[in-house]
Formats: C-alpha cells, sequence, structure tokens
C-alpha cells in the first residue's frame, strides 16, 4: 500500500516534450476500448494485436476535449468496439502511449479530430468594448459572455531575441541557444538547461502546482476577467489550474515591497490605467513554480510589470516586464496576444483528472 | 492497534507527498540543510546549514542559535554543482576553529536535493552528507 503512495507523483498536466519524443513516430492499428472524454486532455484506448497474436493496450492522447469540441468533434465521433488506425509521437518512456497526429477510422476511412481546416469562430472584427465611463473593457461586452482562450503562444523569450528554434513549449532545439532566451545570470542559466536537458519534466506544474507568473495567461484552458469597479479590484479567473483566481487591486494603494509580501504563486499586484492599457505590477512571489513551461527561473526578488491591451474586441495583448536581480542581469520584457473566445464560458477542469493516463 | 499503526503509516505517507508538491525553485542553494558531518561512520555531528542567495552572494550560518557559525564563503561551481564552503567559529572549548567543506549536489531538480562531500574542522577531517529541508 505505502509503495502505491510513492509511486510517481500525480503526473496529469505535463507539457508535450516531456512526456512524448517527438523525434520518433509510431503507428498502430486496433479496436477501441475506452474513451475519456476528460479535460484537460482527451485519451482513447486501442487494443493492439501484434504479429505473435499478443495483445496490448495503447492510451491514444488526441488533446484538449475544449480544443476538440472548438473543432467540431464530439466525443460520439468515435464508438467503443470501433477499428482505428492511429499516427502519432511515442511517449518517451516505455509506455504504450501516443499523441495522435492521425486517427482514422476504419470502417468509413474518416480522419477523425483532425483540426479544424477553417478559422475557428470568432467573434466579428469589432472595437475593444467600453464601460460606460469610456474604460476599456476586459471582459464582454454588455449582455454577452465569452473569456480568453488561446495564447498565441506557450513560451516567453526576450522580445529583442532573434527567432530561437524550440518546440511548442519551449524545449530547445540547440542548447546553446539558451544565452537568448533571457538576460541569466550564471546559476539561473545552468538551471534552466538542467531543465531542459531533463526534457522539462520536472515541471511543477505537472504536480498540479499552479502557473504562477506570466505563464497563467498560456493555459490551454484560457482564463477570465471580472471587473469589479466599486470594490477596486479585478478578478482573474484561471482555466488552466485547480479553480485558481488572482486579485489585482485598482483602488490606489500601494505595492510595498517584497520582503513585507506572504510569498504566493500570483504575487501581490495593483493596477493602474495608463490610457487603454492596464497596468499591473506585481510582487511577494514564492519560488514553488517555474515562469513558463521551458523552465525559466526566479526567486523571491521576482517583480513584474503586466500590461494588458486589448485592441479590439478580439485580440489583447499581453506584455510582461521580468525584474529579478538574483536571476537575471537586467530586466527583460515579453509578449503575446491571446485570442477572444465568444459566447463561451471557461469549462471544469481540475488537474487530477488525468493523472492516470501518463504511466 | 493494526489499524492505528496503517493510519499513523498513511499519516506520514500523506505528509511526505505534501512536502514532495511543494519544492523550491530558486536558486539551488537557498534554504535550510540538515545532516551531519564526522570523521568516521559512527562518529558524527548533528549540522545545520541555512543558506540564501542575494544576486551576488550566498550567505548563511551553520548550526543557527548560540553556537552559530556565520559562513564566511560559499563558491558554487555550476558546471558541475560543486560548492565550497569556508568558515571560522570557535569550538566547544573556545577555541577558534576553520571549517571548510567541499560537496557536491545531487538530484538538483528534487526538493530533497543532497549535498555531500569532505569536511575538514579544525584538524579533523571527515564526511558530510546534508538535504535540503
Amino acid at each position: 500500500m505505502t509503495a502505491l503512495f510513492f509511486a510517481e507523483p500525480v503526473l496529469s498536466q505535463r507539457s508535450f516534450s516531456s512526456t512524448y519524443d517527438s523525434s520518433r513516430q509510431v503507428k498502430v492499428q486496433g479496436i477501441v476500448t475506452r474513451i475519456d472524454w476528460v479535460t484537460p486532455t482527451a485519451f482513447f484506448f486501442i487494443d493492439v494485436r501484434d504479429a505473435t497474436g499478443t495483445v496490448a493496450n495503447w492510451a491514444v492522447d488526441i488533446g484538449s476535449p475544449i480544443e476538440l469540441e472548438r473543432d467540431g468533434w464530439k466525443r460520439s465521433a468515435l464508438r467503443i468496439g470501433d477499428a482505428v488506425a492511429v499516427e502519432g509521437v511515442p511517449a518517451r518512456n516505455e509506455a504504450r502511449q501516443a499523441s495522435a497526429k492521425s486517427v482514422v477510422l476504419t470502417r468509413t476511412g474518416k480522419r477523425l479530430f483532425a483540426p479544424s481546416t477553417t478559422r475557428r469562430a470568432a467573434a466579428p472584427p469589432a472595437p475593444a468594448p467600453r464601460w460606460p465611463d469610456g474604460q476599456i473593457r476586459l471582459g464582454p461586452p454588455p449582455g454577452k459572455t465569452g473569456y480568453w482562450g488561446s495564447a498565441s503562444t506557450k513560451i516567453l523569450v526576450e522580445n529583442t531575441a532573434a527567432k530561437i528554434p524550440m518546440s511548442d513549449d519551449g524545449l530547445l532545439v540547440n542548447i546553446a541557444d539558451a544565452d537568448k532566451v533571457a538576460p541569466f545570470l550564471p546559476w539561473a542559466k545552468a538551471v534552466y538547461e538542467y531543465r531542459q536537458r531533463r526534457f522539462l519534466r520536472d515541471d511543477p506544474y505537472s504536480r498540479c502546482v499552479p502557473a504562477g507568473g506570466p505563464r497563467q495567461f498560456q493555459m490551454p484552458n484560457g482564463f477570465q476577467f471580472i471587473e469589479q469597479k466599486d470594490l477596486g479590484r479585478i478578478l482573474v479567473f484561471l482555466g488552466g489550474g485547480n479553480r485558481n483566481w488572482r486579485v489585482i487591486f485598482t483602488d490606489g494603494r500601494p505595492l510595498g515591497t517584497a520582503a513585507e509580501a506572504v510569498p504566493s504563486y500570483y504575487g501581490f499586484s495593483v493596477g493602474r490605467w495608463e490610457k487603454d492599457t492596464l497596468v499591473v505590477e506585481s510582487l511577494g512571489y514564492n519560488e514553488k513554480f517555474w515562469l513558463t513551461s521551458a523552465g525559466l527561473p526566479h526567486t523571491e526578488a521576482l517583480h513584474l510589470t503586466e500590461r494588458f491591451t486589448r485592441s479590439d474586441l478580439n485580440t489583447l495583448k499581453y506584455e510582461v516586464t521580468v525584474e529579478d536581480p538574483r536571476t537575471y542581469t537586467r530586466p527583460w520584457t515579453g509578449s503575446w496576444t491571446i485570442q477572444w473566445v465568444p459566447d463561451q464560458d471557461i469549462q471544469e477542469y481540475f488537474c487530477e483528472d488525468n493523472s492516470d493516463f501518463v504511466r | 492497534m493494526e489499524r492505528r499503526a496503517f493510519h499513523i503509516l498513511c499519516l506520514f505517507t500523506c505528509l511526505a507527498v505534501v512536502v514532495t508538491v511543494f519544492a523550491q525553485e530558486g536558486h539551488p542553494l537557498t534554504g535550510t540543510w540538515s545532516g551531519d558531518w564526522g570523521p568516521t561512520p559512527t562518529q558524527r555531528n548533528h549540522i545545520t546549514l541555512v543558506m540564501s542567495w542575494d544576486g551576488k552572494s550566498v550567505t548563511g550560518t551553520i548550526n543557527p542559535g548560540p553556537d552559530a557559525i556565520q559562513i564566511g564563503t560559499v563558491a558554487l561551481d555550476v558546471t558541475n554543482w560543486t560548492v565550497r564552503i569556508e568558515a571560522d567559529g570557535k569550538d566547544q572549548s573556545g577555541n577558534a576553529v576553520h571549517i571548510s567543506a567541499e560537496g557536491k549536489i545531487d538530484d538538483l531538480s528534487s526538493a530533497h536535493r543532497k549535498l555531500a562531500g569532505t569536511w575538514t574542522q579544525g584538524t579533523t577531517k571527515g564526511d558530510f552528507r546534508i538535504s535540503r529541508d
């Protein structure tokens, strides 16, 4: 019993690079035995018979069911007992698990769970909505629903850096490019490289630790602003963690110092409007998370300045300046954009949901 | 009785799991480390080291409390994760004593990463093993 408790910790939201080996391919055919249409990752399982007649059960990762549904796919597209052919990327370990690149239903020849070839439904182009006082609204227009969904990137690198070859989750193609990512102090660069060489498998987020700092705005399940102007604060509901939220005070209170703050994943934040940009300064971070999936380190001296600019209804520009003199030689800035998801709400997601599928 | 023992086992197991979750991901030396040093496997002395990184150097204390010894220098070689610690304090008789320790960090990504190597205190040479609390 104790051995069971000490088995692999909860590994439900590991980065792609830590789980799968993109340098290899796998092809399997089999009969569907189980379908788990759950967040954050949907799986189906197939019995695969080899040349000797031996049957092995494979887990096939088909990605976020939220993304699949946005592409028009339903759980009912596949049934238990269906024969399918799968091409994909195998797991790094010897597990019988693959991330599907192609799933073909044998009886019809139809390709399942493929991304939509047409652009996902976005709200029609429109100016950014505003409050009666003229200030930009960060949430939906009056009478509408919606939330901020996919970020344009899952990585954070200095804006002035040339394009650095890396995977979608920040695994460098060439470790020698580490210097270009951010102005690291020597220890921080060494830690970053160490994490990269281990294929990011030590990511605390994979153990259900919140995605603190800038990473909170790169989570697949998105986020939502709740602007409570009468209370002088903005709540940020985060879809990529265990129902986490963050508070940004806009009532004019001072930021204080890191030494006074109780260290936390989202820090202590105060915001102010500079024309149409919400500028948020935060400090008081703990050291229990990575700044990005790629393994950027930080210390409790971290001070973030975030700028949120909603240029139109559908687009939010996020820019973050990282100051941490114990980790980086100077302040540096990265940015990305985030797409509005109209007429929908953030779906339920708990980190533990898929813990038994990564095996 | 068996049931009580099982509950205690579960409690300790859960605590172990919780500690695993809350790792420290900042500077690898920051934090409280404890373990022992000694000249032989049976002659051991408990030691606690508290270290912190201020952006320029690692500072710290050996055995915080009335007999605390301030660490003079800590040198971390990030190419191989070796650490050299130098400190000057007093022994139990009040005589000046120099401490020099050199070790290597093991299991860097673990919340309970380890540091082990040689420990010289005055004229006594031995080894030390500490892990991050």
